[in-house]
């Protein structure tokens, strides 16, 4: 933003204020294993023992059903599934912003889950190509760079993943993943 | 003439330093276990109302993961307020008053540990002459304790004295953080933290969840062997730059107690957000509260005060003492914003 215009010696008209708070936020013991799994090359979903829904990354509890979810309700995911949503982001320049070029998030579908897993990001493609329904598997990260972190507190899978690529596979028609969108 | 609304159900998580676990999984048993003591079946819950603050999180939008623990599916009537859940409680109480629901579930959390609570609290200043000075929460009680001394009316063995038996109420409290049979001429040879404050005058910091469940009319006897009836609750607020208020009184806690007619009877039992000792003596004299009656059995904020939580608590506590101890007449008292700036006043009583 433009400076805004201050005579010397005039009244102060502007002040600039920064603020900067630091958090320390654990990771909870469900996401450090999550993550643990991931650094080994494996996704792992709950699946709730009440009602069969099954939650990627895992969680602690059932949202639907209020049920408690532990070690025995873990189920091993494929590292691949189906783009339900996207968005092409243009990264504005703020002061931090890392992202140069136009990229794409996208909600993924994991074969065998219910709920997607959101802000994916997705590579090998060119943006106007990018569309629902489109089969994609992951890119993993070398395995001596994955360091086990979770990412986004327990919400992602931190540096474990690149992102996700294209199959090549037949897109899958939207009446597949309707109630699976976000 | 309000509505009968009581209290039936409450459960908290102990108060401890540095949970691991995330707010929405700190909540998931505490809100379980409010709805089975309730008695009321989760899906016949009319309304929902949760407290919590996205700085203390750090964390935009935090609040709504919460809700999960509370399976909100197929989609409930849910309100959050950026406060200490004794205001989800008044929202939730306001909510029963429309007739049209019968129970409501209030719930709050709090991790305050992820952060420095004396930069986060410095948010709640004004942005152009308070905020600019980072003039920490701890310091502005301190001017307000000073503020209290130099009147003359107190001291700061007064001071020792109510942190000596918060502490030592707090041994039997299981969920107290800070607790001990501590005396006061312990307390008054702590160190200053900021004068005239010394580390017994100050809470700790603290991470807790709290959830309860309110319950309108005759059903409330029903499901409920002795539920503590909510016979007035209101909060007042002052202005918000501490400079312009006499801080040595609480005009807005005299007046919300006023409202609520702390007065029309003998109170048994205070549970007061007192977070700093002084605090408390302010608090009492406001609310006009004769000798007798017993402040903070639980140990008060001085034993615990997970931020966002500890006013639900205090009003939790006082239904603990008509529902458990036999008690007839309690009070629970809230507060935000620096140096008392914004209090609520909650009279319970239970069946003679």
């Amino acid at each position: 933003m433009a400076e805004a215009p201050q005579e010397e010696g005039g009244p102060v008209r502007f002040m600039k204020q920064h603020i900067a708070l630091d958090y320390r936020v654990h990771v909870s013991p469900l996401a450090a294993r999550f993550g643990e799994q991931l650094r080994g090359g494996q996704i792992v979903g709950s699946r709730c023992p009440r009602c069969g829904l099954v939650y990627v990354p895992t969680r602690a509890f059932c949202p639907m059903c209020t049920v408690a979810m532990g070690k025995q309700d873990e189920t091993p995911l494929p590292d691949r599934g189906t783009v339900t949503s996207f968005t092409i982001l243009t990264p504005i320049q703020y002061h931090g912003q890392k992202e140069r070029e136009d990229y794409a998030l996208a909600s993924i579908l994991i074969d065998g889950a219910d709920g997607t897993v959101g802000q994916q990001r997705l590579c090998e493609i060119p943006l106007d190509e990018v569309r629902t329904g489109m089969r994609v598997e992951a890119v993993w990260a070398p395995e001596d760079e994955r360091t086990g972190e979770p990412g986004d507190r327990g919400y992602g899978f931190g540096d474990a993943l690149r992102g996700w690529r294209p199959t090549g596979e037949p897109d899958v028609p939207a009446d597949a993943y309707a109630e699976h969108v976000l | 003439m309000a509505r009968e609304v009581a209290i039936v159900s409450f459960a908290q998580t102990p108060s401890i330093y540095g949970v691991t676990e995330t707010e929405s999984q700190l909540l998931f048993p505490v809100i379980a276990e409010a709805i089975e003591r309730s008695g009321i079946p989760r899906k016949e819950i009319g309304f929902t109302c949760s407290g919590s603050a996205d700085y203390l999180a750090g964390a935009s939008f935090a609040f709504v993961g919460n809700l999960e623990a509370t399976g909100a599916w197929p989609p409930i009537s849910e309100s959050h307020v950026e406060m200490d859940g004794a205001w989800a409680l008044y929202e939730a109480w306001v909510r029963l008053q429309h007739g049209d629901v019968d129970t409501a579930l209030v719930f709050s959390s709090g991790i305050s540990s992820r952060g420095d609570m004396r930069e986060v609290l410095c948010l709640q200043n004004d942005p152009y002459y308070l905020m600019p000075l980072w003039a920490d929460h701890v310091s502005l009680a301190a001017l307000q304790a000073r503020a209290l001394l130099d009147t003359g009316k107190v001291t700061e063995a007064d001071l020792a004295e109510v942190a000596a038996r918060s502490r030592r109420a707090a041994t039997g409290n299981s969920m107290a953080q800070v607790a001990g049979d501590v005396t006061a001429e312990a307390m008054s040879a702590e160190p200053y933290v900021v004068a005239p404050l010394r580390a017994g005058d100050c809470p700790p910091v603290s991470d807790g969840a709290a959830a309860m469940v309110l319950v309108a009319g005759d059903r409330a006897r029903d499901v409920c062997e002795r539920p503590a009836w909510i016979r007035g609750i209101d909060h007042r607020i002052e202005p918000h730059y501490p400079g312009v208020r006499d801080l040595t009184t609480s005009r807005s806690t005299r007046l919300a107690a006023e409202h609520v007619g702390v007065g029309d009877a003998p109170v048994e039992v205070a549970e007061l957000s007192a977070t700093f000792s002084h605090e408390e003596l302010i608090l009492r004299d406001a609310l006009g509260l004769a000798d007798d009656v017993e402040v903070n059995p639980s140990g008060g904020a001085l034993a615990a005060n997970p931020l966002m939580v500890t006013g639900l608590i205090r009003i939790g506590e006082a239904f603990r003492q008509i529902h458990d101890h036999g008690r007839t007449r309690t009070l629970g008292h809230a507060t935000s914003g620096p140096c008392l700036q914004q209090n609520l006043v909650c009279v319970l009583e239970g069946d003679r």
